[in-house]
């Protein structure tokens, strides 16, 4: 369509428009007051006339005053949190209005993929959570608020350290490469997903690559009003190239009309030791253990009884307090709405030492101009956080860790000398003190997330809008191992010093036109097209030096950093500098909507993705998807009917598309090298495309007894083809090259979801409110060949670290298995001398991938307090015990190493070989109880303190399961060449119990 | 007016849409698309990287050398308790059981080709190498493609600037060594005679023509290797020719090839260079004694100082006992310096240590002459044998295998470095001996054999390392003899005296037949394992191989 004809149209629009505004002639005004169920004023509930935009909200004693034509017969109450009411306004000119409020919030509008849909009129399977709902507790980053409260939805955090990042699963494990983590998208802003906290690979000292960071670490988690969750295909398409893996969207709070209001939460707590203990031997045990190997008869400086007794484990933990402070300010009138918000929280880990701060300010406002007819929207969050990280390593080699230091100490031995000095035992397991002191690491790094966007109303039903916004992040690391630390090949005595630091920018710029109609009486149409164009930058750099004059002696040390003083070493690391290519993504989408008497919905979308990283030969990619919803409810015949509220069923279809593979892979590219040399890199591939996903998914959703039960029933088929594939480059080819293909295999994921809410309870003093949710999932790789040929790819992954065990792979990535399968030799027992015996070909050993995952949240109320537990897990799964296999196996107990209760009941002898097999495998099903909270609510107290709350809460309580690590909800990053891995443990940060007390209240 | 109003706002809006348009091309930082490339890159770095392509394949303990020592008599890494499973890697190279999805059979296939695309991105016209840029860059092709003939009997080859995603044909056998013969006689003539040994010298593509056309008649038939006089004859002339240049000369002190200054050796005719204490350019050659060495081996360094893992067998040792004994001490004269324990000294080595270069047997020593222990407190000292499945269970774990300093650490860093990541010995690629020892066997080999010419060689040889002198020396093993790869009375037992772990052992006792017969630690046998499988994982992308038989 050219602008011109587009343009007529528009004009012949408008003229339409002002005829129809002539027939409003006369008015009268409503006044009343709006209250909660319990009759509490509801401050900011928007009051509208049915069909027309505007309108007041309440101010703070839920007052309103709103002019009406006179022919207006009902107007709309309706305020987040609450059910929304139509009331009948003929011949009524006051009125008083009770609000329900609603947990299913089905009637809440919900901001979703460039448009705004009213939740019980959505078409695709979405799970909307809102801030009430959310886990309570110790919480560092928003994607921990989730955990369990949507079924098929699994958040694992990697590490029991404060601020590390999760890896994020919506309906299973759909990617052989890369995260999978799914596409984050906060206030309609695109993430990267990636962030600016410095990588850190501790090759020299062997201590290995530690842990990523969070990216979402900038959010406060305070700030968030509701977090939705896309799941199927018709929800998730309007991303295109980016929502195969599911889309989570952010929605933070807004000011709302009326009196400047101030909200404030404080809490203190602190962690009260492990969730749960790995069960090493005690110094009794230890005792025991050398008698029973006949260990008891070395004498002198070779006595492997040192007399002392210590608990490592304990030693290495702290107890510091956790505090987390929030204030925000917010208010404005019908003409402008602002909120500032400010977060400053101190966490520290269980680990001595471990903390991160963070400090995240906020501000955003809304304000209408021209007779309201445009609408200027700007945000600006600025996180700063500050991490002190220690050294606990997911691929540490025979070094072993911090961790792997303290389970394997040995618990007759002192840490220190006579003098003060470490004690080293000489036995390659480093003092797990002197690691503590020796490892000085710590990272900032500041995000700022800037939008801004205007919305003009061109008519009454047709919008334009546009949205920039700039994401930027820069972080600088500092890491230090002091040359003290003896045994550590080559920092001892020598020291090590690095500085590096990463930035990342990513910008997002969109333009979005909307237009909606009654086609007839009955038939409501709404469409969307818009434009949007984001581009991405990411850098890396580290320099670092050896062989230091100073901190060689720990009597002796200076309050400077090695990185505070780099120029002393006389060693100097090359420095290593990484600059991403800029992605770019340009794209083109539409949003068809249709409505026929709120009985049968009908949604398309459609997104046209160019990407600058897709290969010359395809450039462009196409996503489209289609979704119908039968609300019988509505339909006539259920009129009559007591049972349900609510009924209606759904059916989607769509494509989805993932690029999760690095820029330039596309093409042959040269680099330069150290040493003055240049080469090239990778094979260029010019056919390579997206991943593509077509997913479609069936869903029922229901409402009984007057909303007091409410349940989602789902199936689901997500086919992933054109897997993205790191492939074999054929060689010769340069060193360490790789190319990307397009395979025609497929990824299939496929299951039930289900999730129920009951209000089992209702009473003016007591209540009780049950939620479930249960899924199930079957993941499976099939047609999984080389092109051309029917040899089925074998991928191998999931590295085994350790001594004895280096170059070994636990998993497989195949034609017929899930993602990932165990490959695992397989252990026959032992023999007469009590040495293991492993067989000698690996094989198929079971599924990584949880078969179910479930969740449970539950709230008490009595009166004022009320009682709110949530929990869940997940089961039919196996978890590899690295840490078994390397680290506390029985061969350590030669050297004076510290063993595991599991190897010391067992028929093995010292001199066993180390070896992985099948006897590590363990099931990893599990419940955790993750918080469980008492709160007390003064309501108002006195005229200016309003909605006062006391609670007490606790995190991560309990968990049972028969896996016998730290945590059987483990990550561990144990990826091979870039093919990540799943559930392999491998000693890994614990996971604290917590408690926090706190206070809310609005002013 | 009111409309014309919105429509000029709406119109700017749409335009200010349509500026955002991109036409979606990648910009680049740290690296360059091949498009550019020419027109920045020069032959010259192309070449570097090439150069720099050795380490990958050749130093590393995992590598070529696991393939051609472990494989043999020379080397062998028994399980130590909980030390060096690694899934049975080390065991199944010495015990001839391995199979295509061996980790080092497959990173040897891929670090060997990548120093051969590497080498041929030289080749690519547009990058403008020069005459003597293009000839550098053959034979560093050619020495990747030498290796992949001697472990797989075939090798991938690209032309320059072919597709990385297309699969290159396949040269085997026969046809491979005759290909890489053709590239090195072509590029010797371009070659500056006053390269030195860090560069690809003529002297060094002699050497190499040299292996390929002694190895000829083994690559065509391994099982029942024929040798050809003409190839002989090339042998002899490409030797001589080395030998009467008069550059190079042996060294005093044998292990002075192989210390922290052997970049100064008489003997190296090719090396890849390295300097203490400097990151630069360093390959990390501490991986050759640190493999073997005892955790406690260097007390200032335990238990770092080794990793307790590779070994070499009893019946190797003794073959240096030609006529006589193993069994040396101080107090002996003459002596096969060598074997290097007692008799050989390095002062750096002695004043910061108790380790001696050579064969390590018995009680260990530290600097002050005190007896050192293993972990359990136990005697620190190398108990010949093993145990026969290669997997410790005793006691004596810890000590079990004579060990080898054919390396010398680096101890020339008083300052603390000692021998850790930057040491400062060169890895030394081609070496004098090697030629001196190639041409007494081709002397052996000819038809008309010229036994004496072969003698006064290997005799030269001896006298320098302080040998004594023989009247005979057949030139492969008795049939009678005890261990048939390890009878001391032969040229092939004079090559494994003087080339001990340095890659040479496995296509040796293939040339000379003995390959599949049994030693120690390897029961049984099987005629394919004469060539390593292709890597099952590049087979599945190269249609163009074919697996050696058997596998």
């Amino acid at each position: 369509m050219t602008i011109k004809r587009l343009l007529q149209r528009i004009s012949f629009l408008l003229v339409c428009v002002c005829l129809t505004q002539l027939v409003f002639s006369q008015t009268k005004v409503i006044t009343g007051t709006v209250t909660d169920d319990k009759g509490a004023p509801v401050q900011g509930a928007s009051v509208a006339v049915r069909g027309t935009k505007g309108g007041t909200t309440t101010d703070a004693n839920g007052a309103f005053s709103l002019t009406v034509a006179a022919s207006a017969k009902s107007i709309i109450i309706s305020s987040v949190g609450f059910s929304q009411q139509e009331i009948s306004i003929t011949d009524k000119t006051s009125l008083t209005v009770a609000l329900v409020s609603n947990s299913q919030a089905l009637n809440d509008v919900v901001i979703t993929g460039y448009t705004t849909v009213r939740r019980k009129d959505a078409t695709g399977s979405m799970t909307v959570v809102s801030a009430k709902d959310f886990n309570q507790g110790v919480i560092t980053s928003p994607d921990q608020l989730l955990a369990n409260k949507v079924s098929g939805l699994e958040v694992t955090t990697n590490s029991g350290q404060p601020g590390s990042a999760t890896t994020v699963r919506i309906r299973g494990n759909s990617s052989v490469r890369g995260l999978g983590n799914p596409l984050y998208v906060i206030d309609g802003i695109i993430l990267d997903g990636r962030n600016a906290r410095p990588s850190v690979n501790l090759g020299i000292g062997g201590f290995g690559q530690t842990p990523d960071a969070n990216p979402l670490l900038f959010i406060d988690p305070y700030s968030i009003l509701s977090i939705n969750i896309l799941k199927d295909a018709a929800a998730t398409a309007i991303y295109g190239s980016r929502g195969a893996n599911g889309v989570i969207e952010m929605t933070t709070r807004t000011g709302s009309s009326g009196a400047v209001k101030l909200e404030a939460n404080a809490s203190v707590g602190y962690n009260s030791g492990y969730m749960k203990k790995y069960d090493i031997l005690s110094e009794g045990g230890f005792l025991s253990a050398l008698t029973k190997y006949n260990l008891d008869t070395l004498s002198g400086t070779k006595n492997l009884n040192k007399g002392s007794s210590v608990d490592p484990m304990k030693d290495i933990t702290w107890s510091k307090a956790i505090q987390n402070y929030d204030v925000a300010l917010s208010g404005g009138n019908e003409n402008g709405k602002f909120r500032a918000s400010f977060l400053a929280s101190s966490t520290p880990g269980l680990i001595k030492n471990n903390q991160l701060n963070k400090y995240i300010g906020s501000f955003s406002g809304s304000y209408k101009f021209l007779d309201k007819r445009l609408t200027v929207d700007f945000s600006v969050i600025d996180g700063y956080n500050t991490e002190n990280i220690v050294l606990v390593s997911n691929t540490a080699g025979s070094q072993g860790n911090l961790i792997s230091s303290a389970l394997q100490w040995n618990p007759t031995a002192s840490y220190y000398n006579a003098d003060g000095s470490f004690t080293n035992l000489g036995n390659g397991t480093p003092n797990p003190l002197m690691l503590l002191k020796a490892y000085n690491d710590i990272a900032n790094v500041n995000t700022v997330l800037g939008n801004i966007s205007a919305s003009f109303k061109i008519l009454n039903n047709l919008v334009y809008k546009f949205q920039y916004s700039i994401n930027q992040s820069d972080g600088v690391r500092n890491t230090n191992v002091d040359g003290f630390v003896r045994g550590l090949n080559p920092i001892d005595g020598n020291g090590l010093g690095i500085i590096s630091a990463a930035g990342l920018t990513s910008q997002v710029f969109d333009n979005t036109l909307s237009y909606n109609t009654n086609l007839t009486p009955d038939l409501k149409f709404s469409a969307l097209g818009g434009f949007e164009y984001w581009k991405s930058n990411f850098n890396n750099s580290s320099t670092g030096a050896q062989t230091f004059n100073f901190n060689l002696n720990e009597l002796q040390l200076s309050t400077a950093q090695y990185t505070d003083i780099i120029q002393n070493g006389k060693t100097v690391i090359p420095p290593n500098v990484f600059k991403d290519i800029t992605t770019e993504i340009q794209s083109y989408f539409a949003i068809a909507d249709f409505n026929f008497k709120d009985k049968y919905f009908l949604k398309g979308t459609f997104r046209a993705d160019g990407s600058s990283k897709f290969g010359a030969n395809n450039k462009y990619a196409y996503f489209p998807s289609v979704g119908a919803k039968w609300n019988i409810a509505n339909e006539d015949f259920m009129r009559d009917n007591n049972v349900f509220s609510g009924l209606s069923l759904r059916a989607t279809w769509g494509i989805t598309g993932s690029q999760d593979f690095p820029a330039g892979a596309s093409i042959d590219q040269y680099s330069y090298f150290s040493y003055g040399s240049a080469g090239q890199i990778n094979a260029g591939n010019p056919n390579l495309k997206w991943e593509q996903t077509a997913q479609y998914d069936f869903g029922l959703d229901f409402s009984l007894l007057k909303g007091r039960v409410n349940g989602t029933i789902d199936y689901y088929n997500k086919d992933k083809t054109n897997i993205l594939f790191q492939g074999i480059v054929i060689q010769p080819a340069p060193p360490g090259a790789t190319v990307w293909f397009n395979l025609p295999g497929h990824l299939i994921n496929k299951g039930f979801e289900i999730s129920v809410s009951a209000t089992i309870v209702e009473h003016k003093d007591f209540s009780w409110d049950l939620s479930a949710n249960f899924a199930t999932n079957n993941n499976l790789i099939t047609n999984f060949y080389n092109p051309g040929s029917k040899n089925p790819i074998a991928i191998y992954t999931g590295q085994i670290n350790g001594q004895g065990v280096s170059g070994t792979l636990a998993q497989i990535i195949t034609n017929n298995q899930p993602v990932d399968e165990f490959w695992l030799k397989p252990f026959q027992g032992f023999d007469q001398k009590g040495n293991q015996i492993i067989g000698a070909n690996p094989q198929f050993a079971g599924n990584p991938n949880p078969k179910t995952l479930f969740g449970v949240s539950t709230t008490l109320r009595y009166k004022k307090l009320s009682l709110n537990i949530n929990g869940g897990g997940s089961s039919g799964f196996l978890i590899y015990n690295n840490t078994a296999t390397s680290v506390t196996n029985i061969s350590g107990i030669t050297s004076g190493r510290n063993i595991d209760q599991n190897a010391f009941n067992s028929a093995e002898q010292p001199s066993s070989g180390v070896g992985a097999s099948t006897r590590f495998l363990e099931d990893g099903s599990y419940f955790k109880l993750r918080n469980a909270s008492l709160t007390y609510s003064f309501g108002n107290i006195g005229n200016y303190l309003k909605n006062l709350n006391v609670f007490v809460s606790g995190t991560n309580l309990f968990v049972i399961t028969g896996f016998s690590g730290f945590d059987p909800e483990v990550n561990i990053d144990k990826s091979n060449s870039g093919y990540p891995s799943s559930s392999i443990e491998y000693i890994p940060y614990p996971t604290p119990k917590s408690y926090v007390v706190g206070v809310n209240f609005a002013l | 007016m009111k409309i014309s109003k919105y429509i000029k706002i709406f119109s700017l809006l749409i335009l200010a849409g349509l500026i955002g348009c991109t036409k979606l091309t990648e910009s680049y930082k740290t690296t360059i698309p091949a498009s550019q490339a020419a027109s920045v890159l020069t032959a010259n770095l192309l070449l570097t990287k090439a150069y720099n392509d050795i380490p990958a394949p050749f130093v590393g303990q995992d590598e070529v050398f696991s393939l051609e020592e472990n494989s043999t008599d020379e080397s062998l890494v028994p399980t130590r308790g909980g030390d060096w499973d690694d899934n049975g890697v080390w065991r199944v190279i010495h015990n001839h059981t391995w199979n295509a999805d061996h980790s080092q059979v497959l990173n040897v296939f891929n670090n060997l080709n990548s120093m051969s695309y590497d080498a041929t991105n030289v080749l690519v016209q547009t990058f403008g190498a020069s005459k003597e840029q293009i000839a550098e860059a053959r034979v560093l092709r050619a020495i990747a493609l030498y290796y992949l003939l001697d472990i797989y009997n075939q090798f991938p080859f690209r032309n320059p600037g072919d597709t990385l995603l297309n699969a290159p044909k396949v040269y085997v056998g026969s046809a491979g060594i005759d290909f890489i013969i053709s590239e090195l006689t072509t590029a010797l003539p371009d070659l500056d005679p006053a390269n030195g040994k860090t560069k690809i010298s003529q002297d060094a593509t002699k050497v190499l023509l040299m292996r390929c056309y002694l190895n000829r008649g083994a690559y065509a038939n391994r099982a029942t290797p024929t040798f050809s006089d003409a190839d002989m004859q090339q042998v002899i002339t490409l030797g001589n020719s080395i030998i009467t240049g008069g550059k190079y000369s042996y060294m005093a002190n044998y292990f002075g090839n192989f210390n922290f200054s052997n970049s100064g050796s008489s003997e190296a005719i090719f090396i890849y260079p390295s300097s203490s204490g400097l990151t630069v350019n360093n390959p990390g050659m501490q991986a050759r004694w640190m493999m073997g060495y005892h955790y406690n081996e260097y007390d200032g360094q335990a238990p770092n100082a080794g990793w307790n893992g590779f070994s070499t067998t009893s019946d190797f040792y003794n073959s240096f006992s030609l006529g006589g004994t193993t069994n040396y001490s101080f107090n002996d004269t003459v002596i096969d310096s060598r074997i290097g324990r007692r008799v050989s000294s390095d002062a750096t080595l002695t004043a910061n240590s108790g380790i001696r270069a050579g064969f390590m047997i018995g009680q260990q020593v530290d600097q002050n002459n005190v007896n050192l222990k293993d972990r359990k407190g136990n005697p620190l000292a190398f108990d010949p044998n093993i145990a026969p499945t290669m997997i410790e269970t005793g006691t004596n774990l810890e000590v079990t295998g004579i060990r080898v300093t054919k390396y010398v650490p680096d101890f020339s860093n008083a300052g603390g470095s000692y021998y850790s990541s930057n040491p400062g010995n060169s890895l030394m690629f081609m070496r004098y001996p090697e030629v001196v020892l190639m041409v007494a066997e081709a002397y052996m080999r000819e038809s008309a054999p010229d036994n004496a010419s072969a003698l006064a060689l290997v005799n030269g040889l001896r006298s320098a390392r302080g040998a004594s002198t023989l009247a005979s020396l057949p030139l492969g093993p008795s049939p009678n003899a005890n261990s048939l790869v390890d009878d001391p009375n032969s040229l092939l037992a004079e090559r494994g005296r003087e080339l001990y772990w340095e890659s040479f052992r496995r296509t040796d006792l293939i040339r000379f037949g003995v390959f599949l017969t049994l030693w120690q630690y390897k029961p049984t046998d099987d005629p394919k394992y004469l060539l390593f499988p292709i890597p099952n994982q590049s087979l599945g992308v190269n249609p163009n191989l074919t697996q050696n038989p058997g596998y």
